[in-house]
């Protein structure tokens, strides 16, 4: 069977967005950049367990953090979401994999 | 407001944009590096693929263009979709770029094709990171 050889986004990527609790606030985020006040008030949560949240999703390079005055504004970044979507969409997968069948019998096949 | 997703993916061969093409229209070929399928290269013919646990998708020629284009509809279940297939000559191989397009991210294609996929896991995650993917598209210049 061929393999799939495309980009695989890191590990941290995976786990950052197997909570529930952060792909709400990558939605959220999604609609426009956010403060930390403005996102904990959308959860039934405690600002600091939001702000424990999107340390990780800061740190999966998922989100940006900008200081604007006394204030953390936070915002989505594209890269490792478009890496995650191109690694997930089956389609994206199937014809990667087909591409390098291709590739491998017309190698194979020189005669 | 329906929204289509277009998958583009393409790949160097270091071989002459004949023989990529006879690895593209000869079935048996097809057969070896895609899936088994009774496709004939003219523009009309019905055919289609046996695609595992994708099932059968019911294929038909649009346009055929010697060592250059291929384009096909490619329909089941859900999918209602087009396929095509260009061959630009690159250097002494050839780039062959595939775009496959139509799907309704919207239609319950993202959850039928991880079925088919065994990525259950991934099926929210999927459907919120297609609409990303959307909204970002929409964002890109060019």
């Amino acid at each position: 069977m061929p393999t799939y050889t495309g980009a695989v986004p890191g590990p941290d990527v995976f786990s950052a967005l197997a909570s529930p609790v952060r792909r709400s606030l990558l939605e959220l985020l999604a609609d426009q950049p956010q403060t930390v006040e403005e996102l904990a008030a959308r959860f039934d949560m405690r600002r600091p367990s939001v702000s424990q949240h999107l340390r990780v999703l800061k740190d999966s390079g998922l989100v940006r953090e900008q200081r604007s005055g006394r204030h953390r504004v936070y915002r989505i970044d594209a890269t490792p979401l478009r890496e995650v979507t191109d690694w997930l969409h089956p389609f994206e997968r199937f014809w990667r994999e087909r591409l390098n069948s291709l590739a491998q019998l017309l190698d194979e096949d020189k005669a | 407001m329906t929204r289509l997703l277009t998958i583009k993916v393409d790949q160097f061969l270091p071989h002459p944009p004949s023989r990529v093409w006879r690895a593209l229209i000869d079935p048996d070929l097809l057969g070896r590096w895609l899936m088994p399928n009774d496709f004939q290269p003219r523009v009309g013919h019905r055919f289609s693929f046996n695609a595992g646990s994708f099932g059968r998708p019911e294929c038909e020629v649009l346009e055929l263009e010697e060592e250059r284009l291929l384009r096909i509809s490619w329909r089941n279940r859900s999918l209602d979709t087009v396929l095509t297939w260009r061959l630009v000559p690159e250097g002494s191989g050839t780039r062959m770029l595939v775009e496959h397009s139509g799907f309704d991210v919207d239609d319950g294609f993202q959850s039928d094709a991880f079925d088919a996929m065994g990525d259950g896991w991934s099926e929210r995650v999927a459907t919120t990171l297609a609409t990303f993917l959307d909204s970002l598209a929409l964002e890109e210049p060019g």
